[in-house]
């Protein structure tokens, strides 16, 4: 092996080693703990701090929505336990009662309430298919 | 009508299977009959797809709606142009179209080479046919588009609004002409090893390939950041989604192997790492499609989950695995001719080019991948978004900014240091010029100026590169500048071509900045005669109406823009009600101009008659459309240059 050579494996490794240090503190600084409504409305104390990212439906009946300021308000469920949402922005042309939604932001523990930052509608399912019936055999 | 349908694709399977044994047979035993008798199995694969489209899309513009697919993506106030594009609004058509551009390849690819005898490109077609095999199996065992309902509706259920749009209509075909086009060099690359051929030319052929493919996948990404910008109404254009990396990577892993062929062709070096990035760009492309059907990932566009995921991580999982074992099987093939000698050179720039662009690329896997792979090895399901990519990403592109202007105008083996001054001194010089006028005008922050001063120190080399050439042509020829640069593209159509596409990044780096650092943004309900301001404009609210449009309600509002007290036009950005869907479509309304664009969305309409206006100024976003125009044109001049390479060959014998 030259010098030339082993000058550019060094570089190379300095170079995997930045990459990999700006993914581990990547992860580490903007990080979401991925949970399910049930299981973060059920912790007996705060979690640590940092951001979370829930899947859910909301709830029907539950959504508050400020046009003005604007601010979308709504409870949150998988089914078993729910949770509040809070998020300063527009509705997305999607949303409704009763859709998936994924949400990413911070959750105060004593009010049981996560304040998202971005709020993501999965896209309905009725363009896919619905009410279309059994193939012909 | 869909018996036909059926029956092509199952004759398609039936073909490629025949394809794949032929030439198998014809490669072991050398004859000729059992090769040409392949071949031709592909091109009626071609055949055969076609007439399965055909008779799908004949069905969508008839809204015939005894067809599932049909029934569940159009509707009869369908426009028909949007009936027409329906064939790549569900997962069944959009492998339809998969499997047409597949085929097609296959037949370009017979066509391009049906003078040369040789069985090394009966042994492309053969890998071409192997993955046709997986195509029309999957559409005819797992989702067949010819599902034939046993009630037809009286209407079907409508086409998602948010497909309703211009550039939905040419997103997925040239994203997909990308993507799917990635089989050739991939087919090249497990053609050598299994013929165990040595020798420089196949990869010249994969690098034109490649090169076509690159720059249709590239466009097809700009055109999705488009369509996201003007249809989903979140001000921006790149979220860092799931199925966007998964547009990227395959693009990022491109990039890295039109760089490196070049030291293969040019001293015989880095031969494996060239067919691995062959091989991986082709499995990150399906991986792309597994990741937008499959709906393991959250994404604006996983429209639906389904059952062919597993067929998909399968075929990767395969396909890989013989790859990788095709590699080591041949490693003698791949040695190296050559070392590196120093590392400042031409080798050692791309070198890093190469590191930093899978280091982009495996950094973008990861990120999308998270949730999964971090329950995987901890158990605790961990996601990342927009501000990891951000994070990790935007240092390494910045750091390949750099090498832009770096590498091409090093001298190959060793870069004298006379080279670098001559090159780099006045590039320098322009680079911190940039930032003294910058820094006074608001430019902050290490990566806005890194950016900037990066992107000077870019163009300033690219244009001494054109001046150099122009002066040397002018001294031989008594031409005027302009001419003499036509003549100097000319003459060399990969090298200029290359400046040219890298003037292109360059417009991106800066319109990215200016729209991602410079944003503006506002808020305000608005009740008739009433103002708000944002930047130096000044938007007043006319009024709101109600209008009818072809299958949808639209709730209009009417904006006045004014500039420093002069009016300059009214904006009318909407609120649609598609009459297939309860939900409201938001409709941007934008003006944009070289500087800046200007961003309009309606909210919505509050009881008290006020009108929920959002505005955003988004700065030099046109840097980026026009940038990715430019990297186009760059990419077909130094496609051109196969002219030049043909007539030699010929001369040559």
């Amino acid at each position: 092996m030259n010098k030339a050579s082993l000058r550019l494996i060094l570089i190379t490794f300095v170079v995997i080693g930045s990459v990999a240090y700006l993914i581990l503190s990547g992860v580490k600084q903007t990080g979401l703990q991925y949970m399910t409504v049930t299981e973060l409305a059920q912790l007996s104390h705060a979690p640590k701090a940092g951001g979370f990212r829930l899947d859910g439906k909301v709830a029907a009946g539950s959504v508050v929505y400020d046009q003005k300021a604007p601010r979308l308000a709504f409870r949150m469920t998988d089914g078993g336990e729910a949770i509040g949402v809070v998020y300063e922005g527009l509705m997305p042309d999607a949303f409704a009662a009763g859709l998936e939604v994924v949400v990413e932001g911070t959750y105060r523990h004593d009010e049981k309430t996560l304040h998202a930052s971005k709020l993501v509608t999965k896209c309905p399912s009725k363009y896919e298919a619905e009410g279309l019936g059994k193939d012909r055999s | 009508m869909s018996e036909i349908g059926r029956l092509a694709i199952i004759l398609g399977f039936a073909c490629s299977c025949y394809a794949v044994l032929s030439i198998a047979w014809g490669l072991r035993t050398g004859m000729a009959g059992p090769l040409k008798s392949g071949r031709r199995a592909v091109w009626i694969v071609c055949g055969l797809t076609l007439l399965a489209t055909l008779v799908l899309e004949r069905a969508l513009i008839s809204r015939d709606f005894s067809y599932r697919y049909v029934a569940e993506h159009t509707s009869l106030d369908l426009p028909p142009h949007y009936a027409a594009t329906a064939l790549w609004a569900g997962q069944e058509g959009s492998l339809l179209l998969w499997l047409l551009i597949l085929s097609g390849y296959g037949a370009a690819f017979l066509w391009c080479y049906r003078k040369r005898i040789d069985p090394f490109y009966d042994a492309v077609a053969m890998v071409v046919a192997t993955v046709m095999i997986f195509f029309t199996g999957l559409l005819t065992f797992v989702c067949s588009p010819f599902r034939i309902l046993a009630t037809p509706p009286a209407d079907g259920n409508g086409l998602n609004p948010l497909l309703q749009d211009p550039g939905m209509m040419i997103h997925p075909p040239i994203l997909y002409t990308g993507y799917v086009g990635f089989i050739i060099p991939f087919a090249f690359g497990i053609a050598v090893l299994l013929l165990n051929r040595s020798g420089t030319r196949w990869i010249e052929e994969v690098r034109r390939w490649t090169l076509f493919n690159w720059m249709f996948l590239g466009f097809g990404v700009l055109l999705g950041a488009r369509w996201a910008y003007i249809e989903l109404g979140w001000g921006g254009y790149w979220g860092w989604d799931p199925v966007e990396n998964a547009s990227l990577m395959p693009w990022l892993v491109g990039t890295a192997f039109l760089h490196s062929v070049m030291i293969e062709q040019r001293r015989g070096m880095l031969k494996t790492w060239n067919v691995v990035l062959i091989v991986l760009t082709f499995e990150l492309s399906i991986f792309g499609t597994f990741l937008t059907r499959s709906g393991v990932l959250t994404s604006v566009h996983s429209f639906a989950e389904s059952n062919i995921g597993p067929w998909f991580l399968g075929f990767i999982l395969i396909s890989s695995t013989a790859a990788t074992a095709l590699i080591l099987y041949r490693k003698a093939l791949l040695e190296s001719e050559n070392r590196m000698d120093a590392v400042v050179s031409r080798e050692g720039s791309f070198l890093f080019n190469n590191v930093l662009f899978v280091a982009l690329t495996f950094a973008t896997f990861l990120g999308t991948t998270f949730p999964v792979i971090s329950e995987a090895v901890t158990g605790a399901k961990i996601s990342v978004s927009a501000p990891f990519f951000n994070r990790v990403n935007v240092p390494i592109a910045l750091a390949l900014l750099l090498l832009t202007g770096v590498g091409p105008v090093l001298s190959w083996k060793r870069a004298t240091a006379s080279v670098l001054k001559r090159n780099f001194v006045i590039p320098t010089f322009v680079g911190v010029l940039a930032l003294l006028v910058g820094i006074p005008f608001g430019l902050r922050g290490v990566y806005p100026i890194v950016c900037v001063g990066g992107a000077a120190f870019v163009l300033a080399t690219i244009v001494m590169e054109f001046a150099r050439g122009i002066q040397a042509r002018k001294d031989t020829e008594p031409a005027g500048s302009p001419v003499a640069m036509i003549h100097l593209v000319q003459k060399n159509k990969r090298r200029y071509g290359g400046y040219i596409v890298h003037f292109g990044v360059v417009m991106i780096f800066i319109g990215v900045l200016g729209s991602s650092v410079f944003q503006k943004e506002a808020h305000a309900p608005l009740k008739p005669g009433e103002s708000m301001a944002i930047g130096p404009y000044t938007l007043t609210l006319r009024g709101v109406e109600e209008k009818q449009i072809q299958n949808a309600m639209q709730t209009r509002a009417a904006v006045d823009v004014a500039q420093g007290g002069k009016r300059l036009q009214t904006m009318h950005p909407a609120k649609a009600f598609y009459s297939k869907s309860q939900q409201p479509m938001t409709e941007v309304a934008l003006r944009p101009t070289a500087a800046e664009d200007l961003y309009l969305i309606l909210g919505g309409v509050n009881e008290d008659g006020s009108a929920s206006i959002q505005a955003y100024i988004n700065p030099l976003v046109s840097f980026v459309w026009l940038g990715g125009i430019v990297m186009v044109l760059g990419t077909l001049i130094a496609l051109s240059d196969r002219m030049r390479l043909k007539r030699e060959e010929k001369l040559l014998g």
